[in-house]
């Protein structure tokens, strides 16, 4: 292969200070997202249940067109804050934002960790939370699309299909509900992520790491649940602990009897403690590396 | 000046990484040498803004180390030294992916990848995915991305690791042609003597987190010793003691050469006088051309 086959020219334009410098990094993390095996299908797959949850609000508006489907019952087709809650927390949905991590989000610092691109990224003029941004919006993009566009969507449709704000009238602050549980799912999930992203250098781990956690949460508190008979158990599971966040803020009965809050902190201190050891990982490739 | 650092001194916690380092660099190409924990790669570092010096000071291209490391890095490649890449992309889309992260607009840093792959001779395989590439195609994709938002100061850490004969030649061409036509400063750090030597006309040499010796190499070969090789005939062990009082290095060499590194201020004959001394036969003597590799040796106190 020949060498230099063209001269070198020096770049005659000038730099520009962006605004988001973050964004190069989400929007090339999203594109390899997509390019990957099997992404688009189960990405596209997870917005399933929400043509269903759609498909329900419009029969909930034309009850009497669809009676002789409901055996003489409408409590299922009710539209109200806890149908909300049920999508925004139903196992299928945290289920495939798990999936969707394990396929989009595990190799997010993983990869970085094992080609050695880190220092390649802090060699530019990029703040590591320019960095750690990137990776975060790049998870956010993912979840924004599964909760919160489809959550405004329903708000808006139930509206149209009514032809009245009565239901906005109704319960006026839904549609904080859903931004903030949304963004609260986007946070958490972009945390645990980057997390588990960044304590391997191998993908497969950090994917099989991904989903045992998120699963064996579950079980044990299950286990527990099922010996103790102690709701607190609630608090060893991710999914538990969603859960009760999204049963508070959509202001339904929580699953368990137990105060949201102390899921709340969990939570958030599952997400502190990510952002404490991302910020070691990055200091230690400047250092040692 | 490029590069000015005064005093700087920078620890590992106990572990003393620099210790009082001062550099003042100017256009061209530079060595930096030292054996391994010299402090080759935390001065690196600390050129680039990603540390801060305990004490000292230093700019880089006028830019202060401890308050515009934005600006130093805009103003600088970096090459590192073992692979970096993003698996799943090309090499264009890489290369101009840094380009931006630099600061470049989107368009012109794509534009601009494409003349530096060609430059550095990826031109055809700039569609090729990364994982895909050897290791002195990886080598050149690592000098592109460092090239892509034209630095005017180039820093390389062992450009030529792992790459063949041939590999080894292009990159060093590439970085001549560089350093030498092109207006852009490289810092290149380097354990392989021969290639600093091809490439640099100035060096630095670390030694245990200090400058051992700086300056430009063919002034540094001339002034710091003379290296002369004599084959002796006698009890040479005496004669090497003797030499080793009077402050000359002595090594021998397997086929029991002695490579006399002996301090401009003492003459050549004490070598002679020396030997007479000891009863000892000089049976063959020449002045020796010095290398690189003669010089480190001496500095550094390693072979």
């Amino acid at each position: 292969m020949p060498i230099a086959e063209k001269g070198y020219a020096h770049w005659q334009g000038k730099f520009i200070d962006r605004k988001f410098a973050w964004w190069p990094i989400t929007r090339l993390a999203v594109r390899q997202a997509f390019k990957k095996k099997g992404f688009k299908f189960v990405f596209f797959g997870s917005l399933i249940p929400a043509f269903f949850y759609l498909a329900g609000i419009y029969i909930s508006e034309r009850l009497e067109d669809f009676k002789f489907m409901m055996k003489g019952t409408n409590r299922f087709l009710e539209v109200n804050p806890a149908y909300f809650r049920t999508y925004f927390t139903g196992d299928f949905l945290l289920f495939m934002i798990v999936i969707i991590m394990v396929i989009g989000g595990a190799g997010l610092i993983a990869d970085d960790l094992k080609y050695n691109a880190l220092q390649l990224y802090f060699a530019r003029p990029l703040h590591k939370k320019d960095y750690f941004l990137g990776k975060v919006f790049t998870v956010f993009f993912f979840l924004m699309f599964l909760t919160l566009v489809p959550g405004l969507i329903f708000i808006i449709m139930k509206l149209v299909f009514a032809g009245n704000f009565k239901f906005l009238a109704t319960y006026p602050w839904l549609p904080v509900s859903v931004i903030l549980f949304s963004l609260a799912l986007a946070l958490f999930f972009s945390f645990y992520t980057l997390l588990v992203s960044s304590l391997s250098k191998n993908r497969r781990y950090v994917s099989i790491l991904l989903i045992l956690i998120y699963i064996f949460s579950d079980v044990f508190f299950g286990i527990f649940y099922g010996i103790f008979h102690n709701p607190y158990f609630a608090l060893i599971s991710i999914k538990g602990n969603l859960q009760q966040v999204g049963a508070a803020l959509f202001k339904v009965k929580a699953p368990y009897d137990v105060p949201w809050l102390y899921s709340f902190l969990i939570l958030l201190a599952i997400c502190i403690l990510s952002g404490f050891i991302l910020k070691k990982k990055a200091r230690g490739v400047e250092v040692i590396k | 000046m490029n590069i000015e650092l005064k005093s700087i001194h920078f620890n590992y916690g106990k572990i003393t990484a620099l210790d009082g380092v001062d550099l003042q660099l100017a256009e061209g190409a530079c060595g930096l040498l030292g054996p391994n924990g010299a402090g080759k790669s935390t001065l690196l570092r600390i050129l680039l803004g990603f540390l801060r010096p305990d004490r000292g000071d230093g700019r880089v291209l006028g830019y202060d180390i401890r308050q515009e490391q934005f600006l130093i890095r805009r103003s600088v490649g970096y090459m590192p030294e073992g692979d970096c890449l993003i698996p799943g992309m090309d090499g264009v889309t890489f290369t101009a992916y840094f380009g931006e992260l630099s600061g470049m607009p989107r368009q012109e840093a794509m534009k601009r990848a494409h003349d530096v792959l060609f430059y550095v001779g990826l031109g055809e395989s700039r569609y090729r995915l990364l994982e895909t590439y050897s290791a002195g195609m990886k080598q050149r994709l690592k000098l592109a991305q460092a090239l892509v938002h034209d630095p005017k100061l180039l820093f390389l850490d062992e450009p030529t690791s792992n790459l063949d004969p041939q590999g080894r030649n292009e990159i060093l061409e590439l970085i001549k042609d560089i350093s030498s036509k092109k207006s852009i400063q490289v810092l290149i750090s380097s354990h392989i003597l021969p290639d600093i030597e091809y490439t640099c006309s100035y060096v630095v040499i670390l030694n245990k987190g200090k400058v051992a010796a700086q300056g430009a190499i063919s002034a540094l070969k001339e002034i710091q010793y003379s290296l002369y090789e004599i084959k002796a005939k006698g009890e040479t062990e005496r004669l090497v003691r003797k030499l080793e009082e009077k402050g000359c290095k002595v090594e021998e060499t397997e086929d029991q050469l002695l490579k006399v590194y002996m301090p401009t201020n003492l003459d050549r004959k004490e070598i002679f006088r020396l030997a007479d001394q000891e009863k000892v036969q000089i049976r063959y003597f020449v002045k020796s051309q010095t290398s690189l590799e003669d010089l480190f040796a001496q500095t550094v106190g390693v072979d």
